[in-house]
């Protein structure tokens, strides 16, 4: 490999890392050496926050034990350093890039005189916060584990969900500067290999400085930039995860947040909640309709009020039409900017919510419901039935299980609403049918985003608006898990005609 | 087109039967044989499937070329280019009057202070933009409208049935004045419009990836159930109003919603139910846009994109080109007696030159064998 070197080797080797590392205070190297006065023979290198003292003490105890070897073959000193190490994870590393990088990622790196490169220990043991509830998705019933912002720990839910050899995990390392942990996870044999493909070029493909959400992995691969609709799933909750990896689908988890995304998705797949598949199938049925006329409500409520107070009176019932005209008697604005109005009082008090402190809370909340929607109502400057709209369509926004979709149905929200007070019916539909003829042109890593409704898949209806009992399913759904389509064997069968 | 789109043999068939609805819910058709339309309708049904073989024939003997590719490769260069401009200049017409319908239906039943031209740029607009798109999508988004569409005329006809509005004497005598009336009324009128103009879809067929005979199954389970359910929805206008009222309304079939009224909630379901009309519409011309575009797209050779505002330009120009509504309606009957030029005579060219070239190949393959 190398002839042996010279003393002065290990020092100048250690001298270019402290160099490099621009005599940061958090870079130990420890050095051993044979006698006071001695060279140094050896030296550890670690970052001393990144690492587990109680690891690293194990580590250091191993290699004080040396004694030196007579002959110098480097191969020699690196079998036995090998061999004497005490922790998991020992590998050679050569250059000092490669060094250094292992230093960062929080390895110690064991240099030896004599002996080029170096071998790096896994001692990681970063601060880490412990596993929590999820707290954007929420269930009933179900699992109470979330993901964290440890990898490894992400990993290990999804590892002891299921327990098979064929699940695979593919890491990159992306950023220049943060080099951040990027692992695709996907079961051989039910994922389409089309789809990983795909993803690890698109994934191969981005070069940015720093990667610190897997919300910019997502905006990197999605197929569309320029759409309201998200074409990636992301979750914190590792059930959700196995449940698509199981259906096909391929997920990609960062390190440095609980989000995992999963691709690819259809639209539908953002009104399925994990819990569907954990409560009575008939109950989920309900709910699932529920869902998606909530959808409906928290997309046209508005727009319709607006569009038809303003244009077609003439639809609503005489009584409720008398009502509503006395309501809105001492109303100084018209519909459509009273509406928006409220739209955007909702949307204020919202982002507030999110933002504020908790402690505060109660009192946005005495605010938002007394001042902005009774005194209005009384102070005569909206009407009470637009609150009611309003209110209404915003609960029914929080329905959908997916935040990143109602956040699409909002923005397009405004947009409608602004045509239904300036074309009424018609501007409706002049909005809604480019946003559906747009809808059917996304696709979602080669899925077309509508389907199973277009292009039809009739297999796939079973768990769409109506979720069936799990033993009719059978199947794993078209397109997405058609390499492998039996999920499962006849129950009846087994059970003997029960 | 960017690259050869593909579209399943389902959204083909569905797309089809939305087509073929259209705007022909608008209107009466067969007022000419009064309570017989639906013997008239039934006829130009049976002829508009004779019509469907002979574009079906020209499919099937040259499946991957469309109508524009078939003209220039069967008829030469010149007069290939000819039809293929013709046929585009037809659909460009076609759409252009379903523009105009759509316009004037929204002034007559939602915004009657609205200028015509803003809702004519409304709608061009947006259907343009679906045209942009190509076929694949628009015929996806088909599907999603599908139960939309199917599910409104459902409930329509429940309530009509269930509220006692259809009235079975309003069929009666049948053949009042023998043969002549529907005679007349189905030829040309009803087999040119809405049966006939399922020519379009020669230039749609080809995009299919499935066999022929899967094809022309889907297609023609598709024309069978559509032919019947129009004759159908035709016939409750005249069952719910009678011929008089019937024959004299604007748009008989919201004439007839008008009536169903229940709970004191549902009232005036006339301008809900104008939405699916306009969809239905909607799809007619985005559908004829696409073959015009891609006729000018193939014929010219510009860029299927670039192409697509030049033909909704054109397609918006041609709106205008009757000053009122009734105009509008005397000029279609009046083309409507041009329609199987290109409906019957040129499709029947085209396949008989392509029968003759195929015919003469084969005998060359023959000789040298």
């Amino acid at each position: 490999m190398q002839e042996a070197l010279s003393p002065s080797s290990l020092a100048s080797a250690l001298n270019q890392l402290r160099e490099r590392m621009g005599n940061s205070s958090d870079f130990i190297v420890r050095e051993f050496a044979d006698g006071p006065s001695a060279p140094p023979r050896m030296a550890v290198c670690y970052l001393t926050e990144l690492v587990d003292q109680e690891q690293l003490s194990l580590l250091l105890d191993s290699l004080v034990a040396e004694t030196r070897s007579d002959d110098d073959d480097a191969e020699r000193i690196e079998a036995d350093l090998r061999t004497r190490i005490r922790v998991g994870n020992v590998r050679r590393v050569h250059s000092s890039d490669e060094i250094l990088a292992a230093v960062l990622a929080g390895e110690a790196a064991i240099l030896s005189d004599g002996v080029a490169g170096a071998i790096a220990a896994s001692v990681q043991g970063a601060p880490k916060r412990s596993i929590e509830e999820p707290s954007s998705q929420t269930v009933v019933r179900g699992p109470k584990e979330g993901f964290t912002e440890d990898l490894n720990v992400n990993l290990a839910q999804i590892r002891r969900r299921i327990r098979s050899p064929d699940l695979r995990v593919e890491e990159r390392l992306v950023g220049r500067y943060t080099q951040t942990r990027v692992s695709a996870v996907y079961i051989e044999g039910i994922a389409r290999p089309e789809v990983v493909e795909e993803l690890r070029r698109r994934l191969d493909a981005i070069d940015i400085d720093s990667v610190l959400e897997s919300g910019y992995i997502e905006e990197f691969i999605q197929d569309k930039s320029f759409t309201p609709f998200p074409t990636i799933q992301n979750t914190e909750r590792p059930d959700t995860i196995a449940a698509h990896l199981l259906e096909g689908h391929v997920a990609v988890l960062v390190d440095g947040t609980p989000f995992a995304l999963v691709l690819p998705v259809t639209f539908f797949k953002f009104f399925l909640s994990s819990e569907d598949y954990y409560q009575r199938y008939d109950i989920v049925s309900l709910v699932r309709i529920i869902r998606f006329i909530s959808f409906f409500v928290s997309l046209l409520l508005p727009s319709l009020y607006v569009a038809i107070t303003t244009f077609q009176q003439e639809m609503l019932p005489t009584t409720m039409l008398i009502s509503l005209a006395a309501q809105r008697e001492g109303v100084p604005l018209p519909a459509l900017m009273e509406a928006l109005l409220m739209e955007l009082t909702f949307e204020v008090i919202r982002e507030a919510g999110i933002r504020m402190p908790r402690v505060i809370g109660p009192a946005i909340s005495i605010v938002g419901a007394l001042v902005l929607g009774q005194a209005a109502v009384q102070a005569g400057l909206v009407s009470g039935a637009m609150v009611i709209i309003v209110s209404f369509t915003a609960i029914a926004s929080f329905v959908i299980p997916s935040i990143a979709m109602s956040a699409a149905i909002r923005l397009v929200r405004f947009g409608l609403m602004f045509l239904a007070g300036t074309f009424g019916l018609f501007g409706i539909l002049a909005g809604l049918v480019p946003l559906l003829v747009h809808m059917a042109s996304l696709e979602s890593f080669g899925v077309p985003y509508l389907m199973p409704v277009a292009p039809l898949r009739f297999r796939n209806f079973k768990d769409l608006v109506i979720r069936v009992p799990w033993r009719l399913m059978k199947s794993r759904p078209a397109v997405i898990g058609s390499r492998n389509p039996t999920r499962q064997a006849d129950y009846r069968d087994k059970t003997g005609g029960r | 087109m960017m690259e050869r789109q593909t579209v399943t043999v389902s959204s083909l068939a569905i797309a089809f039967a939305l087509f073929e609805v259209g705007s022909t819910t608008l209107f009466l058709i067969g007022a000419e044989a009064n309570q017989d339309a639906w013997i008239a309708m039934s006829l130009a049904a049976a002829i508009g499937f004779v019509l469907l073989m002979l574009y079906m024939a020209i499919y099937r003997a040259d499946p991957h070329r469309d109508l524009f590719a078939l003209c220039r490769f069967y008829l030469g260069r010149w007069l290939g280019n000819a039809f293929g401009f013709s046929f585009a200049a037809y659909f460009a017409y076609e759409a252009s009057r379903n523009l105009r319908d759509l316009a004037e239906l929204t002034m007559l039943i939602l915004l009657n202070r609205t200028p015509l031209f803003v809702l004519l740029t409304i709608t061009v607009l947006v259907v343009a933009n679906t045209a942009r798109y190509g076929a694949k999508v628009l015929f996806y988004t088909c599907l999603v409208l599908l139960p939309m569409m199917a599910v409104s005329y459902l409930f329509l006809n429940i309530m009509f049935v269930s509220m006692n509005l259809i009235r079975f004497q309003n069929m009666l005598p049948v053949l009042e004045n023998g043969w002549g009336p529907i005679w007349q009324a189905a030829v040309p009128r009803i087999v040119s419009f809405p049966f006939g103009q399922s020519v379009l879809f020669l230039v749609f067929f080809p995009l299919a990836k499935a066999s022929f005979s899967r094809l022309r199954s889907a297609v023609y389970v598709s024309y069978a159930v559509i032919a019947v359910v129009l004759i159908f929805l035709n016939q409750v206008n005249i069952l719910v109003l009678g011929t008089g009222i019937a024959k004299n309304s604007m748009v008989p079939l919201l004439e007839s919603v008008q009536l169903i009224e229940f709970a004191n909630v549902f009232e005036r379901m006339d301008i809900f139910f104008v939405l699916v009309l306009f969809l239905g519409l909607g799809i007619k011309m985005a559908a004829f846009l696409i073959g015009a575009t891609t006729g000018l797209h193939k014929v010219t050779g510009i860029g299927y994109k670039k192409c697509v505002p030049l033909i909704g330009g054109a397609v918006y120009a041609l709106s205008f080109s009757s000053p009122n509504y009734v105009h509008h309606i005397w000029l279609g009957k009046v083309v409507t007696y041009w329609d199987p030029l290109f409906q019957i005579a040129l499709p029947a060219i085209l396949l008989i030159v392509i029968w003759a070239r195929h015919s003469k190949k084969a005998s060359v393959l023959k000789k040298s064998e």
